[in-house]
């Protein structure tokens, strides 16, 4: 009888035991939000500690807000269909999220001429900025530019869609911002950490090698130079070229003549800023080698550093043009026509994609 | 009436015409000279006047210099924009002092009344269907046509009923630039290619960026022509603009000479906007400036108004291409900084019933 109660009692206690675990388990899983482990809680909230835009950094439950420039937004759940209005943010949100969360965008981002990430987004319905085109994609949630139109968000406000506003930024620093941010959005941050993360490290790898040229007399001065409509641009300080050209390791002649973002200047401005080398961020069916053959012919240039040396180079302009990390494959194809000894013309690697 | 008419014409032959032509002329061609001088030793690469000069006596000597940087620069850079900007400004101010004249409304500039918009449309007809690849002078010719359609058009609207109004002259060439405006738009939504929608992009801003000599050689002769024909009607310019009956009264066939002077007009404009797009307000401002200077007989007005808008066009673009230097703006943007103050300063005036003609 003793060994029977024993038997019983272990029974009961080893039952109860997978009961209690079990009930953990289920009440766990069952949790809407469910909070990083300690030590994961503690990077994830140091990460996002800094980020402009989350407003309590504490919070990875939901409801959570943020602060865009269109004022302060609360997103009352993880969101799982996403509208980002822009190209860079639709860019940026492909990195963190799978495809089938994104129910709308432009139609610039299923173009491979200005797009990364077209093979992506070609099932995804096509979006503009009209309110009841938007709506109708029943998004959770709206990331745009602060170029959409404020009748727009006013439109979209009224009907309780939380519409954040954010400007993308050119700086690799401030960049890494912007990762975090939408990750914390999106509800993805461990997945924003790590691509931040290999963002940070192709970044660093990269500016380890320029970083150490010599400004007198091993970089380069650059210019990007395009052409629309006869009118002659290029890129000075606060333009996508201009980071990119810093990245790779060359001197934006633009930016030092005072050039501010994208301005058109002429041909003669470009004879007076002189550079060494000149990249051609235009696509090819918009006049990228016509505007090459040009400048090649063009009497008045011909002592022109760049065109004695035929340093004139048509680049990829979807990886010059865009605000979104892939500018960073911008600055390493840059940087395989600065320095082409240390940067070899073997084909870029992609960013990884996030899990489905 | 016949006291009034020769009245008005005394007035046009009192003091000496020519004493004022002479003096007129003389003292712009001395400004133009320095606008010119001025501006081909402006931009963004620094060059001394007296290196200006030597380049361009070097180029008239074929002298070995010519392969220099500066000498570059002055000759194939510079020089035809200058010359370009000359030849627009005259062109748009003759062909709005003609038109001013033609309608008797002061407000009349190819610009505003769909003229520009009109050479605009015939020049992205030509490059869309190609044709300027295949004749050089294929896109001032449609450019010509589409300007003399369009003005034709915005006439026979303010015309409408045997009675010309001259409000619905300004709200027809309003409503007729803003369709031919529609009709570029849709240009670029249907040209499949991206090579001549780059170019048609540049009729709806206008400008005179990377003008070179080729756009000399295909403008000049036109526009020359058209101007000394326009000078050889001063005369019956100031007939029309005492009125068509008292013009009739005076011997001059008014239904020949009025088309022929908007056919010229025409003419001249798309020329000019076939070579630097719709700037506006040129033909607006020159001419009334030297209204208020040389007087409203078209014998000198039409000659002094070439020569002005030719100033008057180089220096904006002068700045335009100076003001940020190594970035440039739009010479649009300048003419319409000073245009635009200006063309409300003449709606207030005509307003309060003072007529910039008399």
């Amino acid at each position: 009888m003793n060994a029977r109660y024993w038997l019983n009692r272990f029974w009961m206690i080893g039952l109860s035991t997978m009961l209690i675990v079990f009930g953990i388990g289920c009440s766990s899983s069952a949790t809407p939000s469910p909070t990083p482990k300690a030590t994961e809680h503690e990077t994830t909230t140091t990460a996002f500690s800094n980020v402009p835009g989350i407003l309590d950094p504490q919070n990875f439950g939901w409801p959570r807000s943020v602060k865009g420039s269109n004022g302060s937004i609360t997103i009352p759940e993880k969101p799982q269909r996403i509208i980002t209005a822009s190209i860079g943010h639709d860019e940026m949100t492909l990195a963190l999220v799978p495809a089938s969360r994104l129910v709308g965008v432009g139609s610039v981002t299923q173009d491979s001429t200005y797009s990364n990430v077209a093979n992506l987004t070609k099932d995804i319905p096509i979006i503009n900025t009209d309110p009841e085109i938007l709506i109708a994609q029943q998004p959770d949630v709206m990331v745009v530019s602060p170029y959409m139109p404020q009748e727009t968000i006013e439109a979209l406000n009224k009907l309780n869609v939380p519409i954040i506003q954010t400007s993308l930024s050119n700086n690799p620093t401030t960049r890494i911002q912007d990762i975090l941010l939408l990750g914390y959005i999106y509800g993805e941050e461990e997945r924003a950490i790590e691509f931040a993360k290999e963002v940070e490290v192709r970044y660093k790898s990269l500016t380890n090698i320029t970083r150490h040229k010599d400004f007198n007399d091993e970089r380069k001065r650059t210019m990007a130079v395009t052409r629309y409509s006869d009118q002659i641009w290029t890129a000075g300080i606060d333009s996508a070229e201009g980071s990119i050209i810093e990245m790779a390791g060359g001197i934006n002649v633009a930016a030092n003549a005072g050039i501010v973002g994208n301005a058109t200047t002429s041909l003669e401005g470009l004879i007076a800023m002189d550079p060494e080398v000149i990249f051609i961020p235009q696509p090819i069916d918009w006049g990228a080698n016509e505007l090459k053959t040009d400048l090649l012919n063009n009497p008045a240039l011909k002592n022109v550093a760049a065109i004695k040396a035929n340093q004139v180079h048509i680049v990829e302009s979807r990886i010059f043009t865009t605000l979104s990390f892939w500018n960073i494959k911008g600055a390493e194809s840059l940087a395989s026509i600065l320095w082409p000894s240390e940067f070899t013309n073997e084909i870029l690697p992609s960013f990884t994609l996030p899990p489905n | 009436m016949v006291r009034r008419v020769s009245q008005t014409l005394n007035q046009f032959n009192n003091g000496s015409i020519l004493q004022r032509l002479v003096i007129s002329i003389t003292v712009l061609v001395i400004c133009l000279f320095i606008t010119v001088s001025i501006a081909t030793a402006s931009g963004p690469v620094s060059i001394r006047f007296i290196r200006v000069l030597h380049i361009i006596a070097d180029a008239f000597t074929l002298n070995s210099s010519q392969n220099q940087t500066d000498s570059l620069i002055v000759l194939q850079l510079r020089i035809p924009r200058i010359i370009i900007a000359g030849l627009v400004g005259m062109a748009l101010s003759v062909a709005g002092a003609t038109m001013q004249s033609l309608f008797r409304n002061p407000m009349a500039d190819p610009g505003i009344i769909g003229v520009s918009a009109g050479g605009a449309v015939g020049a992205v007809i030509a490059i869309a269907l190609g044709l300027n690849e295949i004749f050089f002078l294929a896109l001032p010719f449609f450019s010509f046509l589409g300007a003399i359609g369009a003005t034709f058009l915005v006439y026979s609207i303010a015309a409408a009923g045997g009675r010309f109004s001259m409000p619905t002259l300004l709200l027809a060439g309003v409503a007729v630039t803003a369709f031919l405006n529609s009709i570029i738009s849709a240009a670029i939504l249907v040209v499949p290619d991206n090579d001549p929608v780059r170019k048609i992009l540049f009729w709806l801003a206008g400008g005179l960026d990377s003008r070179a000599w080729e756009h000399v050689a295909i403008s000049w002769i036109p526009i020359l022509i058209g101007i000394t024909l326009i000078f050889g009607f001063t005369r019956e310019l100031n007939m029309l603009m005492i009125g068509d009956n008292d013009a009739r009264s005076l011997g001059l066939r008014v239904n020949y000479i009025r088309p022929f002077l908007i056919a010229v007009s025409a003419l001249i404009t798309g020329t000019a906007v076939a070579v630097s797009g719709t700037i506006i307000f040129v033909g607006l401002i020159v001419p009334h400036v030297l209204r208020l200077i040389v007087g409203t007989d078209n014998r000198v007005l039409v000659p002094t108004s070439a020569i002005g808008g030719a100033i008057f066009l180089i220096a904006a673009d002068t700045i335009a291409r100076t003001i940020v230097q190594p970035a440039e703006i739009r010479v649009g943007i300048i003419t319409s900084f000073i245009g635009a103050p200006f063309f409300l300063f003449l709606l207030i005036r005509n307003n309060r019933g003072t007529e910039t003609f008399s």
